[in-house]
């Protein structure tokens, strides 16, 4: 049942359902229907999988050192591996960083790559955009994020958004270059839906999403109609991006004030304070929590960036001097924060039955480096580092790839981000073969030729 | 993909030929076309032994070129001076001159070339060819050995911008393992990269390439380091520069490098390349491009610290007639500029637009207001010739000009107390010497020299703020390289800058002339004196030492000389010898009137983003400082060329275009700007706490002023001076603002509004849809939507089912009816 507020006439609802399936149709033509990945399918370059794979991935942003989380070195002397001791898991022979106590006890549901590397250079932004989009963005091509990809090849899945990025993206983390978290290529319509907003504060809700109390539901109707009627589809919008995006930003901003569902999805007011307290009243965790919420509404890809720069906050960025953190923060901040978050999200869906259809990713956009610095920090350190993955059919319980003994360089195993991406695509059934138009239409496929998956993770 | 059409030219093989010195011309019986074909580069000089040279056969052909190199004969004159291969290197014998001749097509090329030091004992040297040699080949690049730490135990400079550096790593560490002169053989600098013991970066090295025979030679000499009088590259050439080519086709480039000694070398094997469009041109790591799309790209050739491009063209598939051109007027050189461009790639121009269109277009860029329904229907009913030239004067003269204008310079100059160091005093010292420069229209070398010419009281000279608000010398640096030269230094503060031509070194002698600034609190809040210290220096971080404080291509000075740094800095940053300061304010000036900057984004004025019409960007700078720096010179200038009055209508061939201004794109408005119009149209002002009754969003002074609907349409935190800070894209959270929000609902519904003062002098339906028609699209509604909207109005005014008195359901009527016209596409953008 389709309800703008509460108090309003029975008769609107019937109109607004009406209007809604025409709308439908004119989504399509917006490219947020469904044609591409049902023709892949036709075609033989989709499989189909059995069951739909929702994504949520966990941005830790600023870099998490390996050597102080999940790739622990207590044997090497005290200058790399750190203040921090390993302790047992749940799994024998899996040893996790004592900041994560509540992690320790689910170690059978995720497994951990320890063989993360990249060749570009160490700033911040490379990681991310090789996570999030497979490649790095160069020669003016800007690539798009997995979201986006999913969003244009597969259109929403019902109401929301397919893509949606929480709470806010991420901004400048030191040198001018995006890192990733748009549509690129695809074009400004494939963009996520940013929340910018933070879920943990008291009043939360999704900001303006519903009409104001004197705006009746008729009002609401007829200034879309009236707007409808005066916004001509003159020649000049049709060829600017921009302009034909901002028709589409108010699709679907029509779309979200009249469904339930979104209502539903955004309102962590039905989750018990318990359940709020568990993922930590803080802005990742209630993050992390809506981020379930949403994709047990249909979300296809929740991003959730655990911090929205390295300066001026406690984040993984330990630099060891202002305006980057100390080390101390993992024990004292960041390292609960993310325990308490994403051992929540992995139990809640484990009882829910969802874990198998819900990828989960945590990953930082490098490691850093095994000495400790003069300031008592570690700096950034592409060469080695290690993430961690979980549901969607990963096989729990296993490290995947090892580093040398002062984590230094990949021993076995080595993984790129690149195969990261092209792991998830994998499992949602896509083929890596799949071409996207890049600029001027030329097809690029979706992960660079060449690309796997990590199959270990699914053996 | 664009398919590969092969040649499309063909040649009468009864030609007669005409024998010149450089090219034998071929001209076809018929006379309607003429082909050539000529050898490149045009100059040759081999100076050793180990000198080679790669010629390329281009033949052109009504304009359109071909690399005819493959298929060549080549055949040299002079075999007992210089030979050539059938791929068209040339390579020395003995000295001399020696005639190179190509033939391709049935046509004929010739070129004549010297040969010195042929019997000369020769040797590879460390800086000249070893260096490049790694570089190339990613030896020392930031993923491998050129990392801060290095990799697996060995460190070189990131692209080898310390030789010396990298000279006692490969010889001095690791015990002579590396370069073993008892045993060239074993060094590992040479088994490593041709992976014959394992080496974690893989074979990047054959032992039968030119590289390996570099590498091992320069071993087997001696190993020999740096000399006092090693050459340095002083420039490079690349050939083709510019060529107009067949889809689908390949060309090769070649590049020499001049050195400091005069001499000449072919390095176009370690030269690299890069596309700035890969949708139009892809190269390979050899150089070799091939059109892959229609358009223009930039190919970047990096060598050394230098950089430069080839710029190669497909023409769009389009049939354009003479006629089609005409359709824009030439009325200044900015037209000529861009006509030239546009018959080259084979597109149109849109028509010219209509009163209305200029109209609305002209006041929003140049004041950022709209036009009043008055003000619309006074123009559409002004017959003069002139009246398009003497709007432009007139608005330049208006008080939002100045408003509208010291906004956007508020946002160079990151005008804002969201840091520490701007008071509120500071801050509107700061602004009101912007806006006060503005509104005298003072020349932009001036305005500049207020800065950085100037000491003293900050209140007395607002311009000093600027150091208040920068007071690290390496972030006054780089702030002042980026706002006033649109050149971004960072990466050189750690090595040279990967992308640009700029060292290290530079960075450090140009930061020093920062140093002895100083600044010490004055005697109320919010004063601070700007002073010259005796003392003070930058040093560079690795040798720990200044360098003598030097701007960017100017003339250094001396680490002891009493002159004012600062004034040093002034001189040479405002003055003709710097050609990123006029560039800069001009580039910025024509994003201001174009969805597009001649260059993207416009503050990006690095050697290696080329612009998209470099022969306009070139005029329009030289007429910027011709005029004395006059902003309002060249606002009018632009403003009165026939390409800023196209209509933004598409046609058939220029539909996507977005660069090459064949018609006016359309651009959101800003943040600022639509708020204030949404203002102006519904007669609710906006209201901001802490400022005074009726001042408008363009006239705040800072950022740091509460707004959801500023914050959501894209104003700028003026954090960091970047013209990407500023977004227009727009979105889901921006939609629903508009739809539920309390900005224009609350200005919609408010008492005494413009709506209610409609109502109250009792208009008709009709004259309410004609007044809101004008103020927000600047036109009458046409036939179809004055019949649509009055049978709406009026049914929306009968009120039936609603249960709202007339009165109520009419006011709530044209609210609505203000609402649709207010979130039109017609009414966000300008077009």
């Amino acid at each position: 049942m389709f309800r703008l507020d509460a108090d309003k006439t029975v008769e609107f609802c019937d109109g607004l359902r009406r209007r809604d399936f025409l709308h439908a149709g004119s989504l399509s033509l917006l490219g947020l229907g469904m044609p591409e990945f049902l023709q892949m399918r036709a075609e033989g370059a989709a499989r189909d999988t059995g069951k739909d794979i929702n994504v949520i991935m966990l941005m830790l942003v600023g870099g998490p050192s390996h050597l102080d989380t999940f790739d622990m070195k207590p044997e090497a002397p005290i200058e790399i591996r750190g203040p921090h001791n390993p302790i047992k898991t749940n799994v024998p022979g899996i040893e996790i960083s004592e900041i994560f106590p509540r992690m320790a006890r689910h170690a059978d549901k995720y497994a951990l790559l320890r063989g993360c590397y990249h060749n570009a250079a160490a700033v911040h932004a490379m990681g991310h955009q090789l996570f999030q989009t497979g490649r790095l963005s160069l020669g003016g091509m800007e690539h798009p994020h997995i979201g986006s990809v999913l969003g244009y090849l597969k259109g929403a899945n019902g109401d929301l958004p397919s893509h949606v990025l929480l709470p806010k993206i991420i901004g400048p983390t030191g040198g001018n270059f995006k890192p990733g978290q748009g549509a690129g290529y695809l074009g400004k319509r494939h963009e996520p839906f940013v929340l910018n907003a933070d879920p943990s504060v008291a009043d939360f809700e999704v900001p303006d999403m519903l009409p104001p109390d004197y705006l009746p539901a008729l009002r609401v109707d007829r200034r879309r109609d009236w707007r409808a009627m005066l916004d001509r589809t003159v020649s000049k919008f049709e060829t600017s991006q921009d302009a034909r995006l901002l028709d589409s930003t108010f699709h679907q901003a029509y779309t979200l004030m009249t469904s339930e569902t979104a209502r539903e999805a955004f309102d962590l007011q039905r989750e018990s304070e318990e359940t709020r307290n568990r993922y930590g009243r803080n802005r990742f965790g209630q993050s992390c929590l809506l981020a379930r919420r949403l994709v047990e509404s249909g979300v296809r890809f929740v991003t959730v960036n655990m911090f929205e720069t390295v300066f001026d906050e406690i984040t993984w960025d330990i630099h060891g001097s202002p305006p980057f953190s100390p080390i101390s923060g993992y024990r004292d901040l960041v390292g609960p924060m993310f325990d308490n978050a994403f051992t929540s999200l992995i139990e809640d869906l484990a009882d829910r039955r969802m874990l198998d259809s819900t990828m989960i990713f945590a990953l930082g956009e490098f490691g850093r480096t095994p000495v400790i610095n003069p300031a008592g920090g570690r700096d950034h350190w592409p060469q080695a580092w290690s993430i961690v993955g979980a549901g969607g059919g990963i096989q729990g319980g296993q490290v995947i790839g090892s580093t040398d003994k002062i984590g230094g360089a990949p021993k076995d195993r080595p993984v790129h981000p690149s195969e990261i991406v092209a792991t998830i695509y994998h499992q949602l059934g896509i083929g890596l073969e799949t071409e996207l138009p890049a600029a001027n239409g030329r097809p690029l496929p979706i992960v660079d030729r060449g690309v796997e998956p990590v199959h270990e993770l699914f053996a | 993909m664009t398919g590969f059409c092969g040649s499309a030219r063909g040649f009468s093989t009864g030609a007669s030929r005409l024998p010149a010195a450089l090219a034998v011309v071929c001209w076809t019986v018929l006379g309607l076309s003429a082909a050539d074909l000529s050898i490149l580069p045009t100059t040759v000089r081999l100076h050793s032994p180990h000198a080679r040279q790669q010629l390329l056969a281009q033949v052109a052909s009504d304009g359109v070129q071909g690399d005819r190199t493959a298929d060549a004969i080549w055949i040299s004159d002079n075999p007992e001076v210089a030979s050539v291969d059938a791929g068209g290197v040339v390579r020395p014998v003995s000295d001399g001159l020696a005639v190179i001749r190509a033939k391709a097509d049935g046509l004929e090329a010739a070129l004549e070339l010297s040969v010195t030091g042929s019997g000369d004992e020769f040797s590879w040297g460390f800086r000249r060819h070893v260096i490049p040699v790694l570089t190339k080949k990613g030896c020392n690049s930031g993923a491998c050995h050129g990392a801060l730490a290095g990799k697996n135990g060995l460190k070189l400079t990131l692209r080898g911008y310390d030789p010396a550096a990298d000279y006692d790593s490969l010889t001095r560490e690791a015990t002579a393992r590396r370069v073993s002169l008892a045993d060239p053989a074993s060094s590992l600098f040479l088994l490593k990269p041709t992976m014959t013991i394992p080496h974690g970066g893989g074979k990047r090295i054959a032992v039968d390439s030119l590289e390996y025979q570099v590498l091992s030679e320069w071993i087997a000499s001696g190993a020999p380091g740096l000399r006092e009088d090693d050459p340095t590259v002083v420039g490079l050439e690349v050939s083709p520069r510019e060529a107009t080519l067949e889809p689908g086709s390949s060309q090769r480039l070649v590049v020499q490098a001049k050195y400091s000694d005069g001499s000449l070398a072919d390095i176009s094997r370690w030269a690299r390349y890069s596309s700035t469009d890969a949708g139009v041109a892809e190269v390979s790591d050899e150089g070799v491009v091939t059109m892959v799309g229609r358009g223009e790209a930039a190919i970047t050739v990096a060598y050394e610290t230098s950089v430069l491009y080839a710029r190669l063209t497909v023409p769009y598939d389009n049939e354009i007639s003479e006629e089609d051109f005409s359709r824009l007027s030439v009325r200044n050189y900015i037209d000529e500029l861009v006509l030239d461009k546009l018959r080259k790639l084979r597109i149109a121009p849109s028509a010219p637009a209509d009163d209305s269109a200029f109209l609305r277009r002209a006041y929003l860029d140049a004041i950022g207001i709209l036009p009043t329904a008055e003000e619309v229907e006074e123009f559409l009913a002004d017959t003069s010739p002139d009246k398009r030239r003497d709007l432009i004067d007139s608005l330049l003269d208006r008080p939002e000009y100045a408003d509208y204008w010291a906004y956007k310079w508020s946002d160079l100059l990151l005008v804002s107390t969201n840091s520490d160091h701007l008071n509120r005093t500071a801050l509107w010292d700061f602004y009101n010497w912007i806006r006060d420069g503005v509104a005298r229209n003072k020349p932009w070398d001036r305005f500049v020299q207020d800065i950085f010419a100037s000491s003293g009281s900050s209140r007395e000279n607002g311009a000093l703020n600027y150091f208040v608000l920068h007071k690290d010398t390496i972030e006054l640096a780089e702030n002042t390289t980026q706002a006033f030269m649109g050149l971004t230094l960072t990466c050189a503060r750690c090595h040279n800058h990967p992308l640009e031509k700029w060292t290290q070194v530079q960075y450090y002698r140009f930061a020093n002339l920062f140093a002895r600034i100083g600044i010490k609190t004055g005697d109320e809040p919010g004063d601070s004196v700007i002073f010259t210290k005796a003392f003070g220096d930058v040093p560079h971080p690795r040798t720990g030492r200044p360098l003598p404080p030097t701007p960017l291509e100017g003339r250094e000075l001396a680490l002891d000389s009493l002159d004012d740094r600062k004034l040093h800095l002034a001189r040479w940053l405002t003055g003709e010898a710097n050609p990123y300061f006029a560039r800069n304010i001009v580039s910025r000036i024509w994003a201001g009137f174009f969805a597009r900057g001649l260059v993207e984004p416009p503050d990006d004025l690095r050697a290696t983003n080329p612009a998209s019409n470099e022969e306009l960007f070139d005029a329009l700078a030289k007429d910027f400082v011709d005029s004395g720096y006059n902003v309002k010179h060249l606002i009018r200038r632009i403003m009165n060329s026939a390409t800023y009055q196209l209509s933004s209508t598409p046609n058939a061939s220029n539909q996507r275009d977005d660069r090459y201004y064949s018609k006016y794109q359309v651009k959101r408005l800003p943040a600022e700007v639509i708020l204030d119009a949404m203002s102006s149209i519904t007669g609710r002002e906006s209201g901001f706490d802490g400022y005074p009754e009726g001042i408008r969003a363009i006239q705040l002074p800072d950022v740091q002023v509460e707004s959801q609907f500023l914050e959501s349409f894209g104003r700028p935190p003026r954090l960091v001076c970047d013209f990407e800070e500023r977004s227009d894209d727009p979105s889901v959270s921006q939609a629903l603002h508009v739809i539920n929000g309390e900005t224009l609902n609350g200005k919609l519904r408010a008492d005494g509004n413009n709506i209610a003062s409609m109502l109250k002098l009792g208009l008709s339906d009709r004259r309410i849809l004609d007044h809101l028609f004008l103020s927000a699209f600047s036109r009458f509604p046409t036939e179809s939507e004055q019949e649509t909207m009055l049978g709406e109005l009026r049914e929306a005014r009968a009120g039936q089912g609603s249960g709202r008195s007339r009165p109520l359901a009419r006011r709530e009527a044209v609210e609505d009816l203000t609402w649709a016209l207010l979130t039109t596409r017609e009414f966000l953008f300008n077009h």
